[in-house]
């Protein structure tokens, strides 16, 4: 009897179970795409995080700056002395530079993988290269024919110089050295393979680079090619793609070589570090903090404060007006949904004192009256549920691009970098990232959205089932005959 | 059988106490018939609803085999109604979304009686009232007089010990006004109820064996020698 009633009820009501049930979809549709979407914010932040630290790092442990005056900080100077005007000769130069100019011992690393909490720990260098080429050529002294104008003339007589002058192209690119003993940590890890390999555990000094394949494409690039640092020639055996974002540097070689390059020998600039229980990371950072004086830990928290741009902009909206819209939205649907089946029982009132005269209890009625409801905000959840998913396929169909700034004015290294917290004599390079944003609907959701749809019914029933369970037989009769 | 003594019911309307039953004494056999009759508003379904159990007197007693329906606990006087008390109303009163079989069986609801059982005893129940052919009807397909015997059908459906009927053919044309109450009298000789009816018909007054009267909430009673 309680279904048959339920379900013709439902069908006579069919508008008002429709408004019921559409107030409570778009409350639910609107908590899925915010939930999504925020999902998808976080997610996006993963990966900006991930493309600077690689997969599987919670902390990166760089050296703390010392304070240096303005204008103090090391600057690469290039010389080069003009050449004859007959000279074809190109001139080029490079300076490799420890990117950030804070280097931390290698025996660090050690040190930090030995401390509590540490399940492993990584060495990293660095470097910016800067590549001056092209050429300067001397000017020439013409002797004038018999001056003009009144001009003084030198010694010898008048003259000019013509021709000479500077055509110079400066080419910077990031390289990193990565300790490839241990490729699971890092900021290759990010990165895939799609042509080639990566190093092997044995190529520890090897004269081999993994190219990024943006760098690559650009410098046209293949696995085979050569690629000449400061004079060294590296043979390029992978092409590396990011997963997400930009890479974290242009070129990779290990990280013996990179040392060699930047003349620094046994320096890394940072530590990445992986801790045995991801729960444990705050402890883990006061703990290496404490012994290791003078560096900087930093974790994926830390950094993802840093994140600004329009991701960061998003995410905020999307955690406090997106939350704060569901929040009024349901609790407006909850409310309607209540008030209107609070009506609908006081258009029951004979119906219902019919069925207490015949001996119903009210507990019956209102469980009539509350599965009604409950009903009501299962196909409300159902429809938010649908509204929600197509809302959520929509952002994840458009990905709308956001952008990433990290570190902007915090002092952030930049690319490969992975640490920060550099004081004025660092080089502050805020690194710009586009993300595309997703919006990943995850069981725990629809869970949510179920559960609000019950919730929804429940608050509805509640409405509607103190008013009929406060109804007095005689009372209802009386009112309408 | 029963008792009624000294009951009153006063209802506050604004500033206003209505006096609806003012000490009202009143003895109904077992078996017995008795038709009530008085003027708008002086207080015949108030005393229709105290029999019932459907409201509560200010003071008094309401005694139904012994037992007070005044003082009863609300489950208890729900059990009663249940079991005991069937209703027939003006406006019949039926679930316009449930079929007639369907509006027959919500009688024995609270009974808890299995629905196949249920299903067999309404069935049974509109045969006896002659609607064995329209079981799977909406009482929107159905004549007022139609309407009206499915209601009688749910009162009866679980053999009560009493029937009251508040003006079962007000809203009827003569012809079924004669339908009903040739059905009505019916069950009652049939099943032996106590049967208590509110009527302006004084028609169907004439004739009762006993007919009550009520003015401003005070009843006199008299035995009709005609029926």
């Amino acid at each position: 009897m309680f279904f048959t009633y339920l379900r013709r009820e439902l069908r006579r009501r069919r508008k008002a179970a429709l408004v019921v049930a559409s107030g409570l979809a778009l409350g639910i549709a609107l908590v899925i795409v915010v939930n999504s979407v925020s999902s998808g914010m976080g997610q996006a932040q993963d990966k900006v995080l991930q493309s600077l630290y690689g997969l599987g790092t919670d902390m990166t442990v760089t050296k703390a700056a010392d304070p240096q005056e303005e204008g103090q900080a090391q600057r690469p100077r290039f010389r080069f002395d003009a050449q004859d005007s007959g000279s074809d000769e190109e001139q080029s130069s490079d300076r490799v530079m420890v990117q950030g100019f804070e280097t931390l011992a290698s025996s660090t690393v050690a040190k930090v993988g030995s401390q509590d909490g540490v399940s492993n720990a990584v060495g990293g260098l660095s470097l910016q290269v800067v590549k001056v080429s092209g050429q300067f050529t001397r000017g020439q002294f013409q002797q004038g024919g018999g001056g003009g104008g009144g001009q003084p003339s030198g010694p010898g007589g008048e003259g000019r110089v013509e021709g000479g002058g500077a055509d110079f192209d400066v080419n910077s690119y990031s390289v990193f050295g990565t300790d490839v003993t241990e490729p699971e940590l890092g900021p290759l890890t990010s990165s895939k393979i799609t042509s080639g390999r990566t190093f092997t555990s044995a190529e520890t000094n090897a004269k081999v680079v993994v190219a990024d394949a943006s760098y690559a494409k650009e410098k046209k690039l293949a696995v085979g090619d050569t690629v000449t640092i400061k004079d060294v020639k590296y043979e390029v055996i992978g092409i590396a793609t990011p997963e997400s974002g930009d890479a974290a540097a242009n070129l990779y070689i290990p990280l013996k070589q990179a040392q060699t390059l930047s003349d620094s020998a046994d320096k890394v600039t940072t530590i990445y570090v992986k801790a045995t229980d991801s729960q444990q990371i705050d402890a883990v950072k006061s703990e290496i903090q404490k012994n290791i004086s003078g560096t900087t830990v930093t974790t994926s928290a830390d950094l993802a404060d840093t994140v600004s741009g329009s991701l960061s902009t998003a995410s905020d909206l999307a955690t406090s007006v997106g939350k704060w819209l569901s929040i009024v939205v349901l609790a407006a649907a909850f409310l309607v949904a209540g008030l209107l089946t609070s009506s609908a029982v006081s258009r029951r009132v004979r119906e219902f004192g019919t069925l207490k005269a015949l001996g119903w209890r009210s507990g019956r009625v209102t469980r009539q009256v509350v599965g009604e409801a409950v009903v009501n905000g299962l196909v409300g959840g159902a429809l938010g549920i649908a509204l929600g998913l197509v809302g959520a396929y929509v952002v994840t169909a458009i990905s709308p691009t956001l952008q990433a700034e990290l570190g902007g004015g915090g002092g952030t290294t930049g690319p490969g970098g992975g640490g920060f917290g550099g004081g004025p004599g660092r080089q502050a390079a805020a690194r710009t990232l586009d993300v595309a944003l997703t919006a990943p609907v995850s069981v725990t959701t629809i869970a949510l959205a179920v559960a609000l749809a019950v919730t929804g019914g429940l608050v509805a029933g509640a409405f509607g089932g103190w008013r009929a369970s406060r109804l007095r037989p005689a009372d209802a009769l009386r009112r309408v005959e | 059988m029963y008792e009624l003594r000294g009951v009153t019911k006063h209802y506050s309307r604004g500033k206003d106490t209505v006096h609806a039953l003012d000490g009202v004494d009143l003895t109904i056999a077992d078996g017995d018939r008795l038709v009530i009759q008085g003027p708008t508003g002086g207080g015949k379904s108030t005393l229709l609803q105290m029999l019932g159990g459907l409201d509560r007197p200010t003071s008094g007693e309401v005694v139904l085999d012994g037992t007070d329906l005044a003082r009863l606990p609300e489950a208890r006087l729900t059990r009663v109604r249940s079991e005991n008390i069937g209703f027939v109303f003006q406006s019949f009163n039926l679930i316009p979304t449930l079929t007639a079989q369907e509006n027959v069986e919500t009688a024995l609801v609270p009974l808890g009686i299995k629905s196949k059982e249920r299903r067999e005893r309404a069935a049974e129940a509109l045969q006896s009232v002659g609607l064995g052919e329209r079981l799977g009807h909406l009482p929107g397909e159905m004549s007022g007089g139609q309407q009206q015997r499915v209601a009688i059908a749910r009162a009866l459906v679980k053999q009560p010990k009493v029937l009251l009927a508040d003006e079962p053919t007000g809203n009827l044309d003569e012809s079924m006004r004669d339908e009903i109450m040739d059905v009505l009298e019916r069950m009652w000789k049939e099943l032996g109820l106590t049967f208590v009816m509110v009527t302006h018909d004084s028609a169907i007054a004439k004739k009762a064996p006993r007919v009550a009267t009520i003015r401003k909430g005070r009843i006199t009673v008299k035995e009709n020698a005609n029926s």
